[in-house]
């Protein structure tokens, strides 16, 4: 029988590959904000009995994964062009490819890697490695800098995907001060977005070249 | 009591973003003062933590703490000055993240838990990132930008490698706590393979912020675009507090006998950042660039000296502690040059003797100090750096090392002849008015170096030596 996370988590890999091919920014926000509550609702059903403080801390952090964060790049470019395209570096069907490749690559590392047992959930370490290596490409593939920053809270993502399923030792006081860093780090880099908008009248980094050596 | 180090800043961070102008640096000296007493208190007492999970005094630790106090007094009475003349729009934003900056940090030296310590890693960029976009230019909107995000992500891989080693504990059916300290303990049982993967994580990680090469590329920017008590405190500071977090996992993978492995990474990732520090100050046309590259080049020694082990992670401590004094030293007076000469640029600069001859002392000063002229600390920490890779076999090693400091040195001396003793390029020979508050910090952080270079008190050397015996560092 297939696991209902492993069915979630599918739809995870699927995001990935629709953010590679997409052009459009508000579509990869979409992506992200389901990634994020996913993400967030996966160590509630693997392993662990949930416990009252267990669900709060769920509910928190997908508020803050699935809502405020996507809710604060969209805000931040609201007013900025956000129809235009993501100006890529690689194009969308080499990149789509790329994803393709890279999903196989990280099934087939997960089965050589040595991890403690993870209750049945086979696509679990896949999808993480994915997610991973998925935010850096955009972060490399891609001008735009909203794009960047996408790219930055994908593969937060994907850590946090890793880090919460297969180790129960971290307490949440400690999760939740990671939360907060990337939060305000988003947060940050929005403004920052907002600024480079005002003062390029352009979010494209090929701009930014005047500091050099 | 413990947590009231970081806790206290904080709070005075939060408050001075509500101040006006004199109230808020009035506020920055104050906090600075306090400070430093609790760092002192804390050395001297060794009180115990209110969260032992979390927090822990270590040797290493109090190290950075105390230095951080010192400079980030000496920097608070600079700053006043230095606000006077200089043109900041929203100086409230600058003080609260010079405060909260400094929280953040105090915090990264008193972690004992791993997470916790990325946690506050992670929060020493954030603190900051106003500090760069200060002037509210183009290029240091780009700078900013560079820096948050390559940092973010890097630190990102350092985050990765903690989850990891939770992995490795798994692996090993390990049960301990997630602190340095308690991995310390345990580190033989350990899964060596992802224990490994971890370390190389957190040094990508870390190294991006402690900026080695290849990783360094947002610090010349960020260095150069921030004020410059803020580029004082980046360098000095931060930068150490980078170092704080690799420096403890290499004492994991120590104690788990992985010592080797680690080391010959640091050594690799050392090299190159002063290789590459060379070429670039060899042909830098802006003097803060050339400072920032200059502590790129000191990081390289740092990280190459605590590879080798043995003598040679005596001599980086003593790199640690020096590099922070001169260089921020050196930060501030770069202040003093670009406050007056109104030019990042080197050929706009010159016969800085005649012009400001008690900036010139300071900056003069540094420059000796900082490319390893005796007696200052780094010739000594080089000296025992080489000497320890002569002795483990390293000899290409040590040659590209000493190669590449010859290199450095011939590139900075160059250039700071030029902006000492070279024509004005305004062709002007005024004296121009120095402020007292401006120059004496830099002389008391000189000083305190070179005091240093005859004299350590016993309490100083038995930290030193706590700390480098816990990753084979002796004599």
């Amino acid at each position: 029988m297939i696991h209902p996370v492993d069915t979630v988590l599918s739809l995870v890999l699927l995001s990935v590959l629709f953010s590679f091919g997409s052009g459009q920014l508000p579509g990869l926000i979409k992506v992200l904000a389901f990634q994020g509550v996913v993400v967030s609702v996966v160590p509630l059903f693997i392993g662990h009995d949930p416990s009252a403080g267990g669900i709060a801390f769920t509910l928190a952090t997908m508020m803050i994964r699935g809502i405020i964060i996507p809710l604060c790049i969209y805000l931040a470019i609201k007013k900025v062009a956000i129809r235009r395209e993501v100006e890529p570096i690689i194009g969308f069907h080499a990149s789509v490819l790329a994803g393709l490749l890279l999903i196989v690559a990280a099934t087939f590392v997960s089965r050589k890697l040595n991890v403690p047992s993870v209750s049945g959930n086979t696509l679990l370490l896949p999808t993480s490695i994915t997610l991973l290596v998925a935010g850096m490409f955009l972060l490399m593939a891609r001008r735009n800098a909203i794009a960047m920053v996408l790219g930055y809270v994908m593969m937060e993502n994907g850590i946090y995907l890793v880090g919460t399923t297969f180790s129960a030792r971290a307490h949440h006081i400690v999760e939740f001060g990671i939360l907060l860093d990337v939060l305000a780090g988003v947060m940050i880099m929005a403004v920052i977005l907002q600024n480079i908008k005002q003062t390029f009248d352009d979010v494209d980094t090929a701009r930014l070249r005047t500091l050099k050596e | 009591m413990v947590e009231i180090v970081f806790l206290a800043p904080l709070m005075t961070g939060a408050i001075a973003f509500f101040l006006p102008k004199e109230a808020g640096r009035l506020l920055l000296v104050l906090t600075g003062i306090a400070h430093l007493l609790l760092s002192v208190i804390l050395w001297k007492l060794r009180p115990e933590p209110f969260f032992p999970d979390y927090f822990a005094i270590t040797p290493e630790g109090l190290l950075s703490l105390i230095v951080i106090s010192l400079l980030f007094f000496l920097i608070s009475i600079y700053t006043t000055g230095y606000l006077e003349k200089a043109d900041i729009r929203s100086e409230h934003i600058f003080t609260g993240s010079m405060l909260l900056f400094l929280s953040t940090m105090t915090m990264v030296t008193l972690s004992d838990h791993i997470m916790v310590m990325w946690i506050a890693i992670e929060a020493t960029t954030l603190a900051s990132a106003p500090l760069i976009y200060t002037h509210r230019s183009k290029a240091s909107l780009e700078a900013t930008w560079k820096y948050v995000l390559v940092c973010s992500v890097g630190i990102a891989m350092a985050l990765l490698g903690s989850v990891l080693i939770t992995l490795a504990m798994d692996v090993g059916k390990v049960d301990a706590p997630l602190s340095f300290s308690g991995l310390t303990g345990v580190a033989k049982e350990l899964d060596p393979v992802w224990l490994k993967a971890a370390f190389v994580f957190i040094l990508v990680g870390y190294g991006t912020k402690m900026g080695l090469t290849p990783m360094h590329t947002w610090l010349p920017d960020a260095h150069s675009e921030a004020p410059s008590p803020a580029s004082a405190l980046l360098s000095g500071v931060l930068l150490n507090c980078a170092y704080l977090g690799i420096f403890k996992t290499h004492k994991i993978m120590y104690a788990a006998g992985l010592g080797d492995f680690s080391g010959t990474i640091l050594m690799i990732f050392g090299i190159m950042s002063v290789l590459a520090a060379a070429t670039f100050i060899l042909r830098q046309a802006e003097y803060k660039r050339l400072l920032a590259y200059s502590s790129i080049e000191n990081m390289g020694i740092i990280a190459f000296g605590t590879g080798i082990g043995g003598m040679g992670v005596y001599g980086a401590i003593l790199c640690l502690i020096h590099h922070s004094l001169i260089k921020s030293s050196l930060f501030l007076t770069s202040g003093n040059i670009l406050l007056n000469y109104g030019s990042h640029l080197i050929e706009n600069t010159g016969s800085l003797v005649r012009r400001m001859p008690r900036t010139f002392v300071a900056f003069f000063g540094g420059f000796v100090g900082i490319s390893g002229f005796p007696p200052f600390g780094i010739f000594l920490g080089e000296l025992f750096i080489i000497t320890a890779a002569f002795r483990a076999g390293h000899y290409a090693w040590a040659g590209i090392f000493i190669l590449s400091l010859c290199a450095v040195f011939a590139g900075f001396a160059n250039h700071v002849m030029k902006i000492s003793f070279a024509d004005d390029a305004a062709g002007e020979t005024v004296r121009m008015d120095e402020k007292a508050s401006m120059f004496w910090p830099q002389y008391v952080l000189l000083l305190t170096s070179l005091l240093l270079c005859f004299w350590i008190p016993d309490t100083l050397y038995q930290a030193i030596f706590n700390a480098m015996s816990a990753i084979g560092g002796g004599f």
